[in-house]
């Protein structure tokens, strides 16, 4: 991290923050062959998605059948959803849910947790607060799959797999999320500010929650952001962690409901159902990060070019 | 009536219990369980895990709970294969969450046993169910040391195939022997373009059920520390040889098992045929819809045609987990669903698993039933003839996960790229006997 | 692993900003920063630390089936090292980081530039599609794209068969690596990109406007102004490449169901890890793998960083 951090003191010796919301002088010197490029481009990220949101809406006949990207014969949309939701009693539903709470208490936590121990980190110090920061700082290399075997064995150990917990615990340790909120907190919040409430009287605790983390919040919401990803993307933690279908996440759910088409012993074949679960899955998060997008900037802003 | 009925039956097994000096039993082993001690337990409220991934067993499971109202059956599907077993073993080896009954193919049992995984059955006197099954399937599940599962379905092999695309190639019968396969195959590919039929490259028990039909059994384990293995010896080859042969002249395709790319080159007849058990039919009649009535059943080709012969690919059994909790019941419901008729025959007619028990492939009302999607024939009849012929007796190694998937490195990799697949079972060979050497046993 | 970026991060180079934020504060209650660190710390310990340390532990062991566990110290290392399949996974995955990195972060790079020069007609909306994969699970987007690559109903093959051309096998022992790369790209692009683009934002405009004035072009301000401005964002993107790279295991996990025996066990370390631990139930040489795997790791990033600033050292020479 040496040289990306010391070049970010640079960088931020220069003055970094200042918005320039009106820099573009809209509507002129627009490149045609610029703009032509980017938009190959996005099309080669918009693409797949399209033929996923135009196979859901094929049954199995067509998809095997027809074009890709253009609908069957038949609108099945909506019989694709029943069955969907229909498949072992309505466990998609279920995994919806429980992606939603494994993926919100995660990232809510471990952007709490984040957030606190960036600030102090960044506004104190004390014994072994250097060594700490540096261990952690260490720790983003570490690759988290690589740990999830050990903390596996550990949790059988302990009883604790095929729990809730065997997924949120794991998952609310952010290593990346304290480094961003150290320079985060180093930036958006001035000592002046803690020391005035400090003579006001206010203890440490509270002049964290009333007036810090206030200044914090964009950078709050952006580790929040990449904590959810985090989680909700999660496939190799509750793989192995979980055993019961009930408590699955999506990740888990689609890719049982695919292998359940490709092997032996008397399964049946899901295609269509498959696809149309896999797009329904993803709608809502696309529509989230839509509409929270600017927020990976402002807190990135801060921390990345820092990072 | 049908709780005092077993209740009975299971007495009067019970009584008569074999001495079951298998590791599950422990101190229960040596004495009987009484009736009354039966009767308490299936009419205790009890929960059973039971871990399947046969689809709609629920409605077994509801006949079963209608039977034992105290008993309140959860099932789990954690997954097809391979992934299973390895939930299984990683539920066993933390001794938390692992069911009370899980499904367990054949070929697994000597790997749980070894473990001491699974339950001896014979305490609670169900060595006396064997003669109710066919001899070959209750080879599979029970030997000198206990019962170790009770039978649910089995694979006798036969071979399906389309009756138009071979009398488009001017055949108007399967191929009874190996002989005549290879050249109905040239003829249908000429003829038609079709392939005569698919080796999937990722289904090693397809292939070692053609060996088990040619009388070979590459495998053997004493039930202690010693195994023998031998993949690579000259039959083993003699027979894949044949098939790289058929391959290598793009008569025979390699692809993937199972994938979407497979199901629809069986729809659309690139495959004019499948080497496949008695439960195949269950997958050509979901995806292969438009092809209805122009399929047929037919035993495998042979090697000897005086000598009819078949493998077994598939089938599975429900075996009592020694860590449950509440054995008797689950003991019971293993048995119930598998022994008695309407569970079994619910199993064979509605989820076409292929039965083990004696009495059920015997039972006009099963085997000469006329099956529209292959034309009107008999065909249980037909797999109940082909199941007579299967050879009683083949074992497995105690590895069986690894046995297989080094098998999709090596000789399945072979396949994939149509290349040396019989050179490539030396390696295989090697594979296995330094994976059996690294892990402790005695390679004979 | 610790201790190599410990020492790093502890350089004579270490950062200004960090000398400087803790300046102050600690003044009043030097415990209180501790309080707000050891919520943290207790679960960075039991989730991070404790693991790790148990992985080394179980490295020194070997359980077999018959004959149960003892110690054999660095033996499962000393066999890694050796091992073609856990080799060819780490080969495999030099290939990922000598070809796709450099593409998706080239990519990501070039639109962001390309988004925040202004040049470009709808920016906004492009910079959305661009990003929108980061929101598909990993596991999602692999199962759709191993449906776009399929050879029957696959429209990639459709295209090809449309155009009376041969479709390519994109799932066949040759290509494969490539398709995977290219879910890759596809998934990560747009996440590098905002990366990139966030920090790009933030370069004050006096930076440039200056040299834009003096009459220097747009690309030779991106190159010579921006592009070094931005440089700690570009070195961030590189190294968490490095660590996903190593890390896939839902690629090779879920395309293992279409193309089963093209993906070997020992497609990616990761995968290789999880195979030794599930179908070989080797734990413990499962557990030396992931040692291993995270050493490979920390040693790279290393290399990235130590060159990285040894250029810059150069430059301000």
């Amino acid at each position: 991290m040496t040289a990306t951090m010391s070049a970010g003191g640079q960088a931020s010796a220069a003055g970094l923050h200042r918005p320039r919301p009106t820099r573009h002088r809209r509507g002129r010197d627009r490149s045609t062959a610029l703009s032509i490029v980017v938009w190959a481009l996005a099309l080669y990220f918009l693409l797949p998605l399209v033929w996923l949101a135009i196979a859901s809406t094929k049954n199995t006949g067509d998809l095997f059948s027809t074009f890709g990207y253009w609908f069957g014969d038949s609108f099945a949309l909506w019989d694709n959803i029943q069955s969907v939701f229909a498949y072992k009693g309505g466990i998609f539903g279920r995994w919806a849910l429980n992606t939603l709470l494994y993926a919100g208490v995660s990232a809510v936590g471990a952007s709490f947790l984040a957030t606190m121990a960036g600030y102090g980190f960044a506004k104190y110090r004390f014994p072994g607060s250097t060594a700490m920061f540096s261990i952690v700082l260490g720790a983003i290399m570490i690759p988290l799959t690589a740990l999830a075997l050990p903390t596996y064995l550990l949790f059988s150990s302990a009883g604790l797999t095929n729990t809730v917990w065997a997924i949120i615990v794991p998952s609310l340790v952010s290593p990346f999320g304290v480094f961003l909120m150290r320079v985060y907190a180093a930036d958006s919040v001035p000592d002046s500010l803690i020391e005035a409430a400090r003579v006001d009287g206010a203890g440490e605790f509270r002049t964290f929650f009333q007036v810090s983390f206030r200044l914090m919040v964009p950078g709050f919401i952006t580790v929040l952001l990449f904590a959810l990803v985090a989680t909700w993307n999660n496939y190799f933690l509750p793989l192995i962690m979980l055993n019961s279908s009930d408590l699955y996440p999506l990740t888990v759910g689609l890719a049982q409901m695919q292998s359940a088409g490709t092997s032996g012993g008397g399964g049946e074949v899901l295609f269509s159902t498959v696809i149309t679960g896999s797009f329904i899955s993803i709608v809502p998060l696309i529509v989230a990060f839509l509409f929270l997008q600017r927020y990976w900037q402002s807190g990135l802003s801060a921390g990345s070019v820092k990072g | 009536m049908a709780l005092a009925g077993t209740a009975a039956a299971f007495s009067l097994i019970a009584t008569g219990c074999s001495s079951g000096d298998g590791d599950g039993g422990g101190a229960e082993s040596a004495e009987p369980i009484a009736s009354d001690a039966f009767d308490e337990a299936m009419s205790t409220p009890t929960e059973l895990t039971f871990w399947t991934w046969v689809p709609d067993i629920e409605n077994e499971i509801a006949l079963f709970e209608e039977a034992y109202p105290a008993m309140d059956v959860t099932v789990e599907n954690v997954g097809q294969g391979l992934e299973h077993y390895q939930k299984l073993r990683s539920a066993l080896e933390s001794g938390e969450g692992a069911p009370d009954v899980a499904q367990i193919e054949y070929m697994y049992i000597p790997t749980f046993n070894l473990t001491n995984s699974l339950l001896d059955l014979s305490q609670f006197g169900a060595r006396d169910l064997g003669g109710d099954y066919v001899e070959w399937v209750w080879n599979q599940v029970a030997n000198d040391a206990g019962v170790w599962a009770i039978p649910q379905d089995t694979g006798p092999m036969g071979n399906l195939y389309r009756e138009d695309i071979l009398a488009e190639a001017g055949l108007d019968a399967a191929p009874e022997t190996y002989d005549e396969y290879a050249e109905a195959a040239q003829l249908v590919k000429d003829e038609t373009g079709s392939y005569i039929s698919n080796l999937a490259a990722n289904e090693p028990v397809q292939l070692i059920a053609l060996l088990w039909q040619a009388g070979i059994d590459p495998f053997g384990y004493d039930g202690a520390e010693t195994v023998s293995i031998d993949v690579s010896s000259a039959e083993v080859k003699e027979i894949v040889q044949y098939w790289q042969d058929l391959v290598q002249a793009d008569l025979v395709s390699t692809d993937a098992g199972w994938t979407d790319n497979w199901f629809q080159n069986i729809a659309n007849g690139n495959y004019a045929g499948w080497l496949v058990p008695a439960w195949g039919p269950i997958f050509l009649q979901g995806t292969a819809e438009g092809t209805a009535g122009k399929w047929r059943a037919a035993p495998l080709p042979q090697w000897d045609a005086a000598n009819p012969v078949s493998g077994n690919w598939g089938g599975s059994s429900n075996a009592v987990l020694a860590t449950s909790e509440n054995p008797i019941a689950a003991y019971e419901l293993a048995r119930w669903i598998n022994y008695e008729p309407e569970p079994t025959t619910m199993f064979a007619t509605e989820q076409f698993l292929y039965p083990a028990l004696t009495s059920l492939l015997e039972d006009p009302e099963y085997a000469d039933q006329p099956v529209e999607f292959f034309g009107g024939q008999e065909v249980n009849a037909e797999f109940a003839e082909i199941s007579a012929t299967v050879d009683p007796t083949f074992e497995w190694l105690p590895f069986m996960e690894y046995v297989l998937s080094s098998y999709n490195e090596t000789v399945g990799a072979a396949w994939e790229k149509k290349g040396d697949a019989v050179g490539a079972l030396d390696v295989w060979q090697q594979e296995l006997v330094d994976y059996a050497t690294e892990q402790g046993f005695t390679v004979e | 692993m610790a201790v190599t970026t410990v020492s790093s991060a502890e350089s004579p180079a270490a950062p200004p900003s960090s000398r400087r934020a803790p300046r102050r504060g600690h003044r009043g209650h030097p415990f209180a920063g501790f309080l707000f660190v050891v919520p943290f710390m207790v679960l960075f310990i039991a989730m991070i630390i404790v693991p790790l340390g148990y992985a080394a532990y179980l490295s020194l062991f070997e359980n077999k089936l018959i004959g149960g566990t003892s110690f054999v110290g660095l033996k499962n290392f000393a066999e890694a090292l050796t091992d073609e399949a856990f080799l060819g996974g780490v080969g495999r995955m030099g290939l990922f980081l000598v070809i796709q990195v450099p593409i998706m972060l080239f990519l990501a790079l070039f639109l962001a530039l390309a988004i925040d020069s202004g040049r470009t007609r709808a920016a906004r909306s492009a910079r959305l599609l661009a990003f929108m994969p980061y929101a598909v699970p990993g596991v999602v987007a692999t199962l759709m794209w191993g449906y776009l690559y399929g050879p029957d109903f696959g429209p990639i093959t459709q295209a090809f068969e449309a155009l009376g051309l041969q479709p390519p096998d994109l799932l066949g022992t040759s290509s494969i690596l490539g398709s995977m790369m290219n879910i890759v790209t596809w998934e990560y692009v747009g996440y590098n990109m905002i990366i990139m683009y966030a920090a790009l934002r933030a370069i004050p405009t006096e930076l440039y406007e200056a040299a834009a004035i003096d009459g220097a072009s747009r690309i030779r301000i991106a190159l010579s102004i921006k592009i070094p401005a931005i440089k700690p964002a570009i070195m961030l993107t590189v190294i968490f490449s490095v660590i996903g790279t190593f890390q896939l295991f839902n690629e090779p996990a879920l395309l293992d169901a279409i193309a089963p025996v093209v993906i070997t066990n020992g497609f990616t370390p990761n995968f290789y890890a999880y195979n030794v631990a599930f179908v070989n139930q080797d734990v413990n040489y499962a557990a030396a793998i992931a040692f291993l795997l995270g050493l490979v790791i920390a040693v790279l990033s290393y290399v990235v960083q130590l060159s990285s600033q040894r250029a810059e050292r150069k430059v301000r020479r």
